[in-house]
């Protein structure tokens, strides 16, 4: 259990930004009516951008 | 006694009795105020949710509410954590410990965490090693709000994150525990909801509140009243100052030298326990040109 706590918070960022960063992204794109480039979805733009910064704060464990 | 009166000539012993006589002037004065404010604004963020869901207000509205809500979630607590409502084994001793860990939920601090990392601030201000607080320190206020922000990323060793240390040190697994469960139950709401096509109503009423409230806060609870913080000892680790959001926008601590010093008299009563204890506090050397 303690185990499995500890890889939830050492992957925080990972899973910030692809569970939470990623649908809040495609919610926005849809409430300012934007159509993403490429033929991607919504869904797909956001898990694409959550999911970079998510790595991103990973690798550097910081957002900002 | 006057403000201004000069009581430089007085013994350390004769300045300890006035001191405390002021103080027993407003210890154990019941804070109404905090009790009301603590369950009404509790109840109000707890509203915004369905009011929002329903369109009954909107989102904007709900954010700037949420906002408000969650930056006066703390200090309701912070009355509970030094026993102000109702000391251990007093009859009301279970509002206060119910004030204590309502307050709090929407800035997911668990009561626990709060009263023993603030207790340990207490004891060791301004002590690099051992003051919880001690990594909202910084050179000016722009500095502050960055440094709130930095201590708040995930491998940040400031902020919330020192609390861990603090509470391991003590041998406080269990308290751990419990913030480890706040966390997880804040961030698995907010990612239940985003699935759930409620994305931006978590970030608007939760996320991004939460994050303003806690630089605000610290900004105003913890830099602003121990900058420079260069100092430790009971006259020498906080100051009084001039807030640009006066007293009330500073959430009452610009008199916040009252409340190291005697902890046990409620925020709304340090105004008045400043100004009467003042020429003390001058006699003693304390920092408090500004006010």
């Amino acid at each position: 259990m303690a185990q499995l706590i500890k890889s939830i918070f050492y992957f925080g960022p990972l899973i910030f930004g692809i569970g939470f960063l990623a649908p809040l992204t495609s919610q926005i794109i849809q409430a300012v009516g934007w159509t993403p480039p490429f033929g991607l979805s919504p869904l797909m733009t956001g898990l694409l951008v959550g999911g970079t910064l998510g790595v991103i704060a990973q690798y550097r464990g910081r957002w900002i | 006694m006057s403000p201004t009166q000069d009581l430089s000539n007085l013994s350390e012993a004769e300045l300890m009795r006035m001191e405390r006589e002021v103080a027993a002037r407003h210890i154990d004065k019941f804070p109404y105020l905090a009790v009301v404010w603590a369950f009404s604004n509790l109840a109000v963020w707890l509203a915004l949710w369905p009011l929002v869901f329903l369109g009954v207000i909107p989102l904007w509205l709900g954010f700037i509410i949420a906002t408000f809500n969650i930056m006066l979630s703390y200090l309701p607590s912070h009355e509970a954590q030094h026993d102000i409502i109702a000391k251990p084994g007093a009859r009301l001793r279970w509002l206060n410990q119910l004030v204590g860990h309502l307050s709090t939920i929407p800035l997911v601090l668990p009561y626990q965490v709060a009263k023993i990392t603030h207790m340990d601030h207490h004891k060791h201000a301004n002590d690099p090693d051992l003051d919880p607080d001690y990594s909202t320190h910084a050179d000016g206020p722009l500095q502050a709000i960055w440094k709130s922000l930095y201590n708040r990323q995930p491998r940040a060793n400031g902020g919330f994150n020192a609390y861990g240390e603090v509470l391991q040190r003590k041998g406080r697994i269990d308290v751990i525990l419990v913030s480890v469960a706040y966390q997880v139950v804040h961030y698995g709401i907010l990612i239940a909801l985003a699935w759930s096509g409620y994305a931006l109503e978590a970030a608007l009423l939760w996320w991004l509140p939460r994050h303003i409230a806690l630089t605000y806060i610290q900004y105003y609870l913890s830099w602003a009243p121990h900058n420079p913080g260069l100092t430790k000892g009971r006259y020498r680790d906080t100051r009084s100052f001039r807030a640009i959001l006066g007293n009330i926008g500073s959430m009452g601590m610009q008199y916040h030298i009252i409340h190291h010093l005697h902890p046990r008299i409620p925020l709304y009563r340090t105004p008045r326990a400043y100004w009467e204890m003042k020429p003390i506090l001058d006699a003693r050397g304390c920092d408090i040109h500004e006010l």
